[in-house]
C-alpha cells in the first residue's frame, strides 16, 4: 500500500485554481472552514497511475506574508506535513505578478511544481513563453495546462508524482554577465532567488546563529530570510541574539529583489512582448466609466431577477406537479393503510406542505444562484466594487463592505462571514448589521407567493422592488450610523480587476450544486423541524389534540401579539405565527402558511386561489401584502444569521442589539407604508 | 504630483508611498514600491481609480492614490 500524496494546490486570486482544482475532483469535495477561522478549505481525492493523492484547495493570495488570515492559514498549511508537494497556479497571462508568490514558495524549500495556466490567452495576445528557459531560472518544473480545457492535467500530476520526494532544486542556470558577488558563496547554483551581497551576508550570519541555537530546524535559509523581515511569527517562534545584525526590516529590499530577478526572468522567458490590447481593457471602458458604470450595473441585476423569476417560475411550474401527485399519492397511501387521521394530518399537511411548497421553489434560487456564479466566474463583481466604491464611502462604508453585501442577496450567512475582510471593527459592526436588509435567496418564496397571490401581472416588479427597498434601507441605515459615530470615509479600496474570462461551464457548476445541496438540507433540517413544531401548536391546544385550529397553542400566542401588529396591516394571527415560525429560517414563512391555513400544495394555481379567498374574508388584501413582504424583508434574520453574527461579534449585548434594531425597523417601515398605502 | 493627479493611460513611476504601515504592506505584497511604473487606466470619478502595475490591473481608493507621490515617465 502506497502513501497518499498530499498536493497543495496554491495561487493568486484571479488564476484560475480553482477551475483547475475542480478539474481534477470533480463535485467530489470536502468543504470545511479552516480550523478557528472563516477561510474555506477544500479537499478533494484524485489517482494517477495507481498513485493516490489527496488535493487541497489553498486560498488564493497574493504572498507569503502574514497579513491576511488567509496568508496565515496557507503558510502554516503548506509548512505543515498536511503538504507534499506544492502546485502553484500561475496565470501565464500574468506572470510578473504570479511568479512573486512561485519565489516565495520556492524558498520554502519544499517541492513545487509550476502549473501554467491560461496558455490560451497568452497566444491569443501574440506572446510566447520559453517552457525551456523558465524552469532553468527557477529550478522547478513547469507543466503548461489549460483548466477549462482540461489539458495537461495527466502530465501535471506525473510532475508531481515524481517531485514529491524531491527537496533539492533543480539545476539552475542563470547568467549574471554584470553581477561581480563579493559574497563568499555562489549561491546561483544553489538558489533561484539570490540577493545581493549585503542581504546574503546577513543571511549567512542569521544561519549560523539558527544553526547554533536551533539545529534541528528545516529550511534554515527560509527562516533567516523570514528573521531579515523581521516577520512576527518567526522571530516570536525562534528568538535569536543577533547584535545588531537585523538593524532594521529589510522586507522592502527582500520584495524590491525579488521583483529585479522577476524582470530578469520576464526578460529572458516572455518572447515578444509586443501584445495587442487586451480586450478586457476595452469592456472596461464601458464597464467601469463614470456614467455608464452605475447604469449597467443595475441593468444587469434588473436582468438576473428577471431570469429568476421568468424561467424560474416556468420550472417552477413543473416541480408543482409532481408535488400535488406526491400528497395525492400519499394521502391515498395513507388511507387505504389505515392510518389515523392525525398521523395523516403530519404528514400531508405537515410535512409535505411545508417542506415540499420549499421544494418548489428550488428553480428560483438555482437561477439566482447560476446568475452570481455566472457574474463572479466571469471577473465582473471585482468592477461592482470599483463602480459602488464611491456611493459606500459617501455612506461612511469601505469599498470593500460592497462585496458582504452583494453576497448577502445569495445568503446572509456567508455575507456576514465576508465581513471579516474589513479592518476597522466599527466598520464590520456596521456592514453587519445591514447586510441583512439585502434580500437573501431564501426570502424569496415569500416574495414569489405573496407577489403573485395578489398582484398578478405586476408579480416581478413587486419583487423586484424588494430588493430595491432592501438595498435603500441599508444604505440609509449605513449613512445614519456614520452621521453618528461622526467616522469619515476611508476611501481605501484596493482590489484586483481580474482579465474577463468567459465564465467555466464546471465551475460554475459546482458552486451551484453547492448552493443547491444547502438549500436542500435546509429544507431536510431546519424547515422539516420547523414544520413538524408548527403542526404541533396548530394542532394542539391546552386541552390536547384539537380539530378546530382556533382553540390550538399557535392560536393563542398569534392573538396576544396582534395588536402591536395591526398598525402594520398584520392584524391576522395566523400571519403572526407564520412570521415567528420564520425566525427558523424565512422559507418557513411560506412553509407555514400551507399548514397555517390547511392549503396543501399552496403554490400552485388553485392553491393560492384558496389561500386569496381566505385571506381575503379576514379583510387581507393586497396593501396587507405588501406590507407583509416589507416586514420578512427587513426583520430579524433567521438563526443561522444571528448565530454567524454572535459569531463575529463576540457579543450577545451587540447581537441582540442589533436583532431588536431589525425588528423595530420592519415594524417601523411595514407601519408606515400600510398607513400611507391606506390614504389612496 | 500623486497617482490620483495622474491622467488617463499615462505611465508613472512611484517614487514615495506614505500610509499607515498596513496598507503600505499590502501595497508591496503587490509589487507597488519605489520605483514602480504604474499606468493609470480610469481617473475620470472623483473617487476611485483603476491603474495598472506589474502586469495586472486595480481599483485603488482615494486616499490610496493620494498617498502615493509619482513622476512621470517619459514614454520612449
Amino acid at each position: 500500500m502506497r502513501k497518499t500524496i498530499n498536493v497543495g494546490f496554491i495561487g493568486n486570486p484571479n488564476c484560475g485554481k480553482t477551475t483547475l482544482f475542480n478539474a481534477f475532483t470533480g463535485a467530489n469535495l470536502k468543504v470545511a472552514n479552516w480550523p478557528g477561522v472563516t477561510v474555506e478549505k477544500k479537499e478533494g481525492r484524485a489517482t494517477y497511475k495507481g498513485l493516490e493523492f489527496k488535493l487541497i484547495d489553498l486560498p488564493g493570495i497574493y504572498s507569503l506574508s502574514s497579513y491576511t488570515m488567509e496568508e496565515t492559514v496557507s503558510r502554516e498549511c503548506i509548512m505543515s506535513d498536511e503538504v507534499d508537494v506544492i502546485i502553484d497556479v500561475i496565470d501565464a497571462s500574468s506572470l510578473e505578478r504570479n511568479l512573486y508568490l512561485t519565489l516565495q514558495l520556492i524558498e520554502l524549500g519544499k517541492p513545487v511544481v509550476l502549473a501554467l495556466n491560461m496558455m490560451d490567452i497568452v497566444e491569443e495576445r501574440g506572446m510566447e513563453i520559453d517552457l525551456h528557459r523558465l524552469p532553468e531560472m527557477l529550478g522547478v518544473p513547469a507543466i503548461p495546462v489549460s483548466a477549462r480545457k482540461k489539458t495537461g492535467l495527466s502530465i501535471l500530476m506525473h510532475a508531481v508524482s515524481h517531485h514529491k520526494e524531491y527537496d533539492r532544486q533543480g539545476p539552475l542556470i542563470h547568467h549574471h554577465p554584470g553581477l561581480q558577488s563579493s559574497h563568499r558563496h555562489n549561491h546561483h547554483e544553489e538558489y533561484a532567488m539570490v540577493y545581493e551581497d549585503y542581504i546574503e551576508d546577513k543571511i549567512d550570519l542569521i544561519i549560523s546563529a539558527l544553526s547554533q541555537s536551533y539545529p534541528h530546524l528545516d529550511n534554515k535559509r527560509w527562516h533567516a530570510i523570514k528573521i531579515l523581515e523581521q516577520d512576527k511569527g518567526i522571530t516570536n517562534a525562534y528568538p535569536l541574539d543577533l547584535g545588531n545584525t537585523v538593524d532594521r526590516s529589510y522586507e522592502k529590499d527582500i520584495i524590491n529583489q525579488k521583483y529585479n530577478f522577476i524582470e530578469e526572468i520576464i526578460g529572458e522567458v516572455l518572447v515578444n512582448k509586443s501584445r495587442k490590447e487586451a480586450s478586457t481593457d476595452k469592456i472596461d471602458r464601458y464597464l467601469t466609466s463614470r456614467w455608464l458604470g452605475l447604469p449597467i450595473f443595475l441593468g444587469i441585476m434588473a436582468l438576473v431577477f428577471f431570469f429568476t423569476f421568468t424561467i424560474g417560475d416556468w420550472l417552477k411550474g413543473y416541480f408543482e406537479i409532481a408535488l400535488e401527485a406526491l400528497s395525492a399519492a400519499v394521502s391515498a397511501g395513507l388511507a387505504s393503510a389505515n392510518t389515523g387521521e392525525m398521523m395523516t394530518s403530519l404528514v400531508v399537511d405537515g410535512i409535505i406542505s411545508g417542506v415540499g411548497g420549499i421544494l418548489t421553489f428550488l428553480p428560483n434560487i438555482f437561477i439566482l444562484f447560476l446568475a452570481l456564479a455566472f457574474l463572479e466566474d466571469s471577473g465582473y463583481m471585482a468592477r461592482v466594487a470599483f463602480v459602488m466604491d464611491d456611493i459606500m464611502s459617501r455612506l461612511g462604508l469601505s469599498g470593500r463592505a460592497f462585496l458582504p453585501l452583494l453576497l448577502g442577496f445569495g445568503c446572509s450567512v456567508p455575507a456576514i462571514m465576508a465581513s471579516r475582510a474589513l479592518e476597522h471593527k466599527r466598520d464590520r459592526f456596521k456592514t453587519i448589521l445591514v447586510t441583512p436588509f439585502m434580500s437573501c435567496s431564501a426570502r424569496l418564496p415569500i416574495y414569489v407567493l405573496f407577489s403573485s397571490m395578489f398582484f398578478g401581472k405586476h408579480a416581478m416588479i413587486v419583487c423586484y422592488s424588494m430588493y430595491v427597498l432592501g438595498i435603500v434601507v441599508a444604505i440609509t441605515t449605513a449613512f445614519i450610523l456614520s452621521k453618528m459615530d461622526g467616522s469619515k470615509a476611508e476611501h481605501a479600496l484596493l482590489i484586483e480587476l481580474p482579465e474577463y474570462k468567459a465564465p467555466n461551464a464546471r465551475t460554475i457548476a459546482i458552486y451551484v450544486w453547492e448552493k443547491i445541496k444547502d438549500y436542500l438540507t435546509k429544507a431536510g433540517t431546519v424547515i422539516f423541524i420547523a414544520s413538524v413544531i408548527m403542526w404541533g401548536i396548530l394542532n394542539f391546544g391546552p386541552g390536547g389534540y384539537v380539530t378546530d385550529i382556533t382553540d390550538s397553542f399557535g392560536s393563542i400566542i398569534g392573538k396576544a401579539v396582534v395588536p402591536i401588529f395591526r398598525p402594520a396591516g398584520l392584524g391576522q394571527w395566523q400571519i403572526i405565527v407564520a412570521l415567528i415560525a420564520g425566525i427558523a429560517a424565512k422559507e418557513v414563512v411560506v412553509s407555514s402558511c400551507s399548514v397555517l391555513f390547511g392549503i396543501q400544495n399552496i403554490t400552485t394555481a388553485h392553491g393560492m386561489g384558496t389561500m386569496v379567498t381566505t385571506l381575503g374574508s379576514m379583510g387581507f388584501g393586497a396593501l396587507n401584502a405588501y406590507a407583509l413582504m416589507v416586514f420578512c424583508l427587513l426583520y430579524v434574520p433567521c438563526t443561522a444569521t444571528i448565530a454567524t453574527m454572535h459569531r463575529e461579534l463576540k457579543s450577545w449585548k451587540a447581537t441582540l442589539g442589533i436583532v431588536f434594531f431589525q425588528l423595530l425597523t420592519a415594524w417601523t417601515i411595514s407601519t408606515i407604508v400600510f398607513q400611507i398605502g391606506q390614504l389612496f | 504630483m500623486t497617482l490620483k493627479q495622474g491622467k488617463n493611460n499615462q505611465t508613472y513611476e512611484v517614487k514615495s508611498i506614505d500610509m499607515e504601515l498596513g496598507l503600505e504592506r499590502r501595497l508591496e505584497a503587490l509589487g507597488l514600491t519605489e520605483g514602480t511604473q504604474i499606468t493609470v487606466l480610469n481617473n475620470d470619478k472623483k473617487g476611485s481609480l483603476t491603474a495598472k502595475f506589474r502586469g495586472t490591473r486595480f481599483a485603488m481608493g482615494r486616499r490610496i492614490a493620494d498617498h502615493i507621490v509619482v513622476r512621470e515617465v517619459e514614454e520612449l
